[in-house]
């Protein structure tokens, strides 16, 4: 029982750190290659596509530009979505051309919104889609994240800190007869201390092996639909973080919060205990 | 000065009751003395503070020359090792064996097993306990149980032995062997202070009797022993 609860208040924290650090990851992962894409009105031009793409090529800050033509942005349309053949009973392609560009390392927010307000003066383009907009949400995110992981860690880590004090605390109530005993023959403050140490070695251990049980657990559930969801984003699930070293942290943790628990028991109870 | 000296120790409780008043005494190595008076005389708190249980409000205590009412808490387990230490309802640990309850104090003093079995065996038969080390304190009658109690405060060989109405729930057979058991600890060079109400069997013993009232030393004898009981306390194994 004891290391279900001390295992559920590790496992919260670790399991928002765990959060936090793969959105990290990932953040820096489509901080590789951010960029921006144009979508240019129905009636644009070729030329006027050609005149956007040749700007933005010979902008120092753009690294590649790629277009995609109405008709190419059907095709792949049709492939994703399925409706090909309602598609097919369109008078007219009502998709527009598009240019994805992919900024040069070290772009300042600055120069990309500088960009984009050029991009969208520029005749035929429709609307223009800065990603680094999605970046800030999820760093944003990411930093609510790890605030909220560090709040919850002291929060949960002071419960199992008490669990684990108020259980040794029961240990120490069911053995005061032998504890008065082992004071009267003699025996130092240590002796009497050391086995109620293990105690809260033991549930802390324990709590972190059940802390890491439920973290696997979740993890193989929310793996699929992760997947599935970063696979629209066209991005692969590379989970990181909980390996080994995580593992023997959170039973290091575990352990040295039972020990602390421990220690705050034995410190109140046997203090006062009277031989007799 | 004698191996155990009070010199003016009030013992005075948070209600304001005084159960040990200016009391100054003495006793010699290798003496046995009784401790007598009414419930509630101070008989129990005088004890105590033999073995720093209870701090005195006032004054000192010296054992062996070494004021233990001024000791640190951490010299006391020391100081408690070589003290052994009798009660009325024997404090066993009803869930280890007879020889573990026993063999308690010397593990606390970290002797190997080897050693605690060496020591628990002749402490059981000096008891007259052999063969029952492996039963349980609730297998065992209550005349048994004290003699595991005392076997436990002397299988470390204390230079000193404190026993607390140590007879206090036997008959006046069961009572008298056992207070013969602490006459033959005292005979071989132990300091014993008993506690004990019985008065009728302690005036027996030919034993120093100091009688309390009021947590104050009223008088202070010794007795003789009475004819026909002189060697009756036997040899010490």
């Amino acid at each position: 029982m004891v290391w279900f609860v001390v295992g559920i208040a590790l496992a919260l924290p670790a399991g928002l750190w765990l959060v936090q650090v793969n959105m990290e990851e990932m953040t820096v992962e489509w901080q590789g290659r951010p960029g921006l894409s144009v979508y240019f009105e129905l009636d644009a031009s070729p030329e006027r596509i050609y005149a956007v793409k040749r700007f933005l090529v010979q902008t120092p800050s753009v690294k590649t530009v790629k277009v995609t033509s109405a008709a190419d942005a059907l095709a792949e349309f049709k492939n994703y979505s399925g409706l090909g053949d309602a598609l097919e009973l369109l008078n007219e392609n009502p998709l527009p051309a598009s240019l994805q560009a992919q900024f040069a390392d070290g772009i300042t927010g600055a120069v990309v919104d500088a960009l984009t307000e050029r991009l969208g003066q520029q005749v035929g383009v429709g609307e223009v889609v800065v990603e680094k907009t999605w970046l800030e949400r999820l760093n944003d995110i990411s930093s609510v994240v790890s605030r909220l992981s560090v709040v919850l860690a002291i929060l949960f880590g002071m419960g199992a800190v008490l669990v684990t004090a108020s259980s040794v605390r029961l240990a120490i109530e069911a053995r005061l007869d032998e504890l008065r005993v082992l004071k009267l023959v003699g025996a130092t403050a240590g002796q009497i201390r050391r086995p109620f140490l293990y105690f809260g070695v033991i549930y802390g251990f324990g709590g972190g092996v059940i802390a890491s049980m439920l973290i696997a657990i979740t993890v193989l559930v929310i793996e699929p639909p992760l997947q599935s969801l970063l696979g629209s984003y066209d991005q692969a699930l590379n989970m990181v973080g909980f390996d080994p070293i995580f593992l023997v942290v959170l039973l290091a943790v575990g352990g040295s919060l039972g020990v602390l628990g421990a220690l705050i028991a034995v410190r109140q109870r046997l203090a006062a205990l009277e031989i007799f | 000065m004698g191996q155990i000296e009070l010199q003016h120790v009030t013992k005075r409780f948070e209600n304001g009751h005084e159960a040990v008043a200016d009391v100054s005494t003495s006793f010699a190595e290798g003496s046995m003395t009784f401790l007598t008076g009414r419930s509630g005389a101070g008989k129990s708190t005088f004890l105590k503070l033999l073995i720093r249980a209870q701090q005195p409000t006032r004054g000192k205590i010296f054992v062996n020359n070494i004021n233990i009412a001024g000791m640190p808490e951490r010299r006391l387990p020391r100081y408690r090792q070589h003290i052994g230490v009798v009660f009325q309802d024997h404090h066993l640990l009803s869930t280890r064996t007879v020889f573990d309850n026993v063999a308690t104090p010397l593990r606390v003093a970290g002797l190997s097993e080897k050693d605690v079995a060496r020591r628990v065996r002749p402490a059981l038969t000096t008891v007259e306990l052999d063969g029952k080390e492996g039963l349980y304190p609730k297998h065992l009658s209550t005349g048994e149980q004290q003699r595991v109690g005392i076997a436990r405060a002397v299988v470390i060989r204390p230079k000193i032995l404190l026993a607390d109405e140590p007879t206090g729930n036997l008959d006046p057979a069961l009572s008298r062997h056992i207070m013969e058991l602490f006459a033959r600890f005292n005979q071989v060079g132990t300091t014993v202070i008993v506690a004990s109400h019985d008065v009728s069997l302690i005036e027996t013993m030919g034993a120093r009797i100091l009688n309390l009232e009021n947590g104050r030393i009223v008088s202070d004898r010794v007795t003789e022993v009475p004819s026909g009981l002189e060697n009756s306390s036997g040899e010490m194994s």
